[in-house]
């Protein structure tokens, strides 16, 4: 016979439980200058946190919202020129393009990355050994500790249309050479590819955890009530894992719309603007046209998005979200 | 002592612990704060001469024995060489801009055609003054380097670097192949149609995992040497009025001393010319035929490499390539080099570099000390003791630099110049890294469709381009 507690018991458990420890046993207890002084050690410990945040993160953003109203070259003087640079970037073809590249690839290489990792997931918690499961943790969370601009450059040796690697097996299948780099349909794969090979281990380990906390009681009463492995992925695995779901998501896509090392290094935005991304333009207009105040406005703009979007995920996730 | 006193102690004395250990981080972090400012970066905080390179710091190393003896010249001048790693020129700018933007610039930066108007327009001070004041000293520099080579470094009738190094967009093709296909040397003047037919023969002679011509989407060897081929470019070329002072006082008896001018502009897009159309058309047929690759943009990494392993046939390159190809075991007559094809013209294009002065340097003087030293056939001996570049010096372009390494025609290397007065660089306008990228991304497109592509590619080139020069202009 189970001694489980009930799921829907257990919040009251857990009142129960604070309660009886609550009432000052010396433990626990705490006088007025105790609690001042954690407080400061508090402070203490956090300080070089929120002074490294404060002068890394912080003064950073707001020194780029404001240089979002200036015209500066690095070597002139700043200019202030109001709303001219937003005008400007909203009227810039290049910046269009780019912004929607990014929101095209946010959708193709989240899905992916998404459904890759949790399919992956799925796969290793549920057929694989212990020692496999181990191995393939390690296995697909690899990528992502690389440099995406040496995997990307190796990446581009291998996707080369006459000499590259990948183009050589599928010639053995008969398929002619493909122009992956130079064409862009092929590039803009390539680099979806590439980036989601990369990035998909991180989305692999959320799930892994989000599994291993499904409790096998609610598995075992579903199959009681006659459901099947597929069944039971839609109706049991999918709505528990939706908070880890959601929390893969918004990394995902906040990540993804930040791509910029996958297509800098593998087409340079090219051929045409069809691999130019959102950060790319912000680089370009920085760094090459030195036009930072332009740079600084497409980077709020970006940011508002990025916002907006997280924020849309978090608001619908109160109707799709199921915690337990 | 009681059981709660105790405890109480213990307590306490953990807390001060922790709080003596926070305190501990802080106080570190504050400890170590000067070690994260610029006084790190080379020559900043003491007087050093502080001179940024493109490269690794096994070329700054390299270019320790040129320190030496400059610093047994000028014992007073202490030199700092900083080796940047880059994947390109445009990418070296972007930091040099970087470090400008942190407030850390460099005293002296070795700058290559295409960032020399940028530097020359926002950041470099002009040489006139020393060239003028030292014209003695420096006439023999002048009588060894084609007045081309220094053209490139004019603006608007200031000269702002002295040429030390550069290459031209030469033809290297691999001997194996030409013979192969049953191909001669190519004729100095061979056309753009000769050209074609070699690739045929080539591609008829090795159908499977061999390129004909391979060529990358960047403004150097790209598209560009075909289009000056062609005469004409992506840009409208013009020179601006000025630098007699330079030209009377040390070209005066050179033949080519009436093309000379204060330096070129660029000031106009000019891809919707028809010869422009006909460029891109002949390199769409060329890899339309399956006889020239679809370039990728930026690339050329691998390029020694796929030529050492024969398995491209023509590609173009300047001197810069002999070093690389020897060390990937390339014989000297494995392949040879010879001119660009002619077309309407035989202009050719080249990229050359040098020193220039930042506005910002602490002590000037000190840097033109650098420059005039670094263009000492001295000097340059020691910078460029191997064939990874030309030698913007004629003088040392000659047997010995090439013995045993190839190619056996290395003459054409100086005769591009020498042969072809009105060969020019690469069209570098102070707006340049947009102006490339604008002219990168739509070579791909332009090659790779049908002509209706071609001709879409070029209308989105020109409006990128007038986009690219109306920028900070």
């Amino acid at each position: 016979m189970s001694t489980t507690i009930p799921r829907r018991d257990r919040p009251k458990q857990a009142a129960k439980a604070v309660k009886a420890v609550k009432p000052g046993t010396p433990a626990t207890s705490q006088t007025a200058s105790g609690r001042h002084s954690q407080r400061w050690l508090a402070w203490i410990f956090l300080a070089p946190t929120i002074l490294g945040m404060g002068l890394f993160t912080l003064v950073p953003i707001a020194a780029s919202v404001v240089l979002a109203f200036f015209r500066w070259d690095i070597i002139s003087a700043p200019t202030f020129v109001g709303f001219d640079n937003f005008a400007e970037v909203v009227q810039d073809p290049t910046v269009r393009v780019s912004f929607l590249n990014t929101i095209a690839f946010v959708i193709v290489a989240v899905a992916l990355q998404l459904g890759l990792a949790l399919a992956l997931a799925v796969m290793v918690q549920e057929k694989m050994p212990a020692w496999l499961r181990t191995f393939f943790r390690s296995a697909f969370f690899f990528p992502l500790i690389l440099s995406a601009a040496s995997v990307s450059i190796f990446m581009r040796y291998l996707f080369n249309e006459q000499f590259g690697v990948v183009n050589w097996f599928l010639s053995l299948a008969g398929i002619p050479a493909v122009p992956w780099l130079t064409t862009p349909g092929g590039s803009a794969a390539v680099v979806i590819l590439v980036y989601v090979w990369q990035n998909f281990g991180f989305s692999f380990l959320l799930f892994i955890g989000g599994l291993a906390s499904i409790p096998m009681e609610t598995y075992e009463a579903a199959s009681l009530d006659g459901a099947t492995g597929w069944r039971k992925h839609v109706y049991v695995t999918l709505p528990l894992l939706s908070p880890t779901t959601l929390l893969a998501s918004v990394m995902a896509i906040i990540s993804a719309l930040q791509v910029f090392d996958q297509p800098y290094v593998l087409t340079r935005g090219g051929p045409g603007d069809s691999t130019r991304t959102a950060v790319m333009v912000i680089f370009e207009s920085a760094f090459q046209r030195l036009e930072f105040g332009e740079a600084s406005a497409i980077g709020v703009i970006l940011t508002l998005i990025i916002m907006a979007i997280t924020a849309a995920q978090f608001r619908l996730s109160k109707r799709f979200v199921f915690y337990q | 002592m009681t059981g709660a006193t105790t405890g109480r102690l213990r307590e306490l004395s953990r807390r001060t612990a922790l709080g003596a250990l926070g305190a501990g981080i802080v106080g570190a972090t504050v400890a170590s704060w000067p070690r994260l400012s610029g006084s790190d970066i080379p020559g900043r905080g003491d007087n050093s001469l502080s001179i940024a390179i493109m490269g690794t710091s096994a070329d700054a190393a390299a270019r320790q024995r040129a320190i030496d003896a400059f610093t047994r010249l000028h014992p007073d001048i202490r030199v700092k060489v900083q080796a940047i790693q880059a994947v390109d020129w445009k990418d070296f700018f972007t930091k040099i801009l970087t470090m400008v933007a942190a407030g850390t610039p460099p005293d002296v930066v070795y700058v290559a055609t295409e960032g020399a108007q940028l530097f020359a327009d926002k950041l470099a001070h002009p040489l006139d003054e020393y060239l003028r004041r030292d014209a003695a000293d420096m006439a023999e520099f002048f009588d060894d380097v084609h007045p081309s080579l220094v053209e490139a470094f004019m603006y608007k009738g200031s000269l702002f670097q002295l040429p030390m190094d550069w290459n031209a967009a030469n033809m290297y093709y691999n001997t194996t192949a030409f013979g192969q296909a049953g191909l001669e040397r190519p004729a100095d003047d061979w056309t753009n149609v000769d050209f074609r037919n070699n690739l045929a023969a080539m591609r008829k002679a090795r159908p499977s995992d061999f390129t004909p011509y391979y060529w990358t989407n960047r403004l150097f060897g790209g598209v560009v040497p075909w289009l000056y081929a062609n005469d004409t470019s992506f840009l409208k070329e013009t020179r601006s009025a000025g630098g007699d002072w330079l030209w009377d006082s040390f070209y005066a008896n050179d033949p080519s001393r009436n093309l000379r001018s204060g330096g070129y502009q660029w000031l106009e897009p000019n891809a919707d010319d028809p010869r422009v159309f006909e460029t891109f058309d002949y390199l769409r047929g060329l890899v339309k035929d399956g006889l020239g690759v679809r370039p990728e943009e930026g690339g050329g990494s691998s390029l020694v490499g796929l030529f050492a392993s024969n398995r491209i046939g023509t590609t173009p390159a300047g001197g810069y390539w002999v070093q690389g190809l020897h060390e990937a075991g390339m014989k000297e007559n494995d392949y040879d080099v010879a001119f660009f094809p002619k077309w309407r013209s035989q202009r050719h294009q080249f990229g050359t570099a040098g020193y220039a002065i930042m506005k910002t340097a602490k002590d000037k003087d000190a840097a033109w000390e650098w420059i005039k030293f670094s263009a000492s056939r001295e000097a340059m001996e020691l910078i460029f003791p191997n064939p990874v570049t030309t030698p913007a010096r004629r003088s040392m372009v000659n047997e010995a630099l090439y013995a045993g390494k190839g190619p056996a025609h290395w003459k054409v290397f100086y005769d591009t110049l020498d042969k072809y007065p009105t060969t020019g660089p690469i069209p570098a306008p102070p707006q340049q890294a947009a102006v490339e990228t604008a002219l990168m991304k739509n070579v791909s497109l332009a090659v790779s469709g049908d002509e209706r592509q071609l001709k879409q590619a070029l209308e989105s080139m020109q409006r990128d381009l007038e986009l690219a020069l109306r920028r900070q202009s």
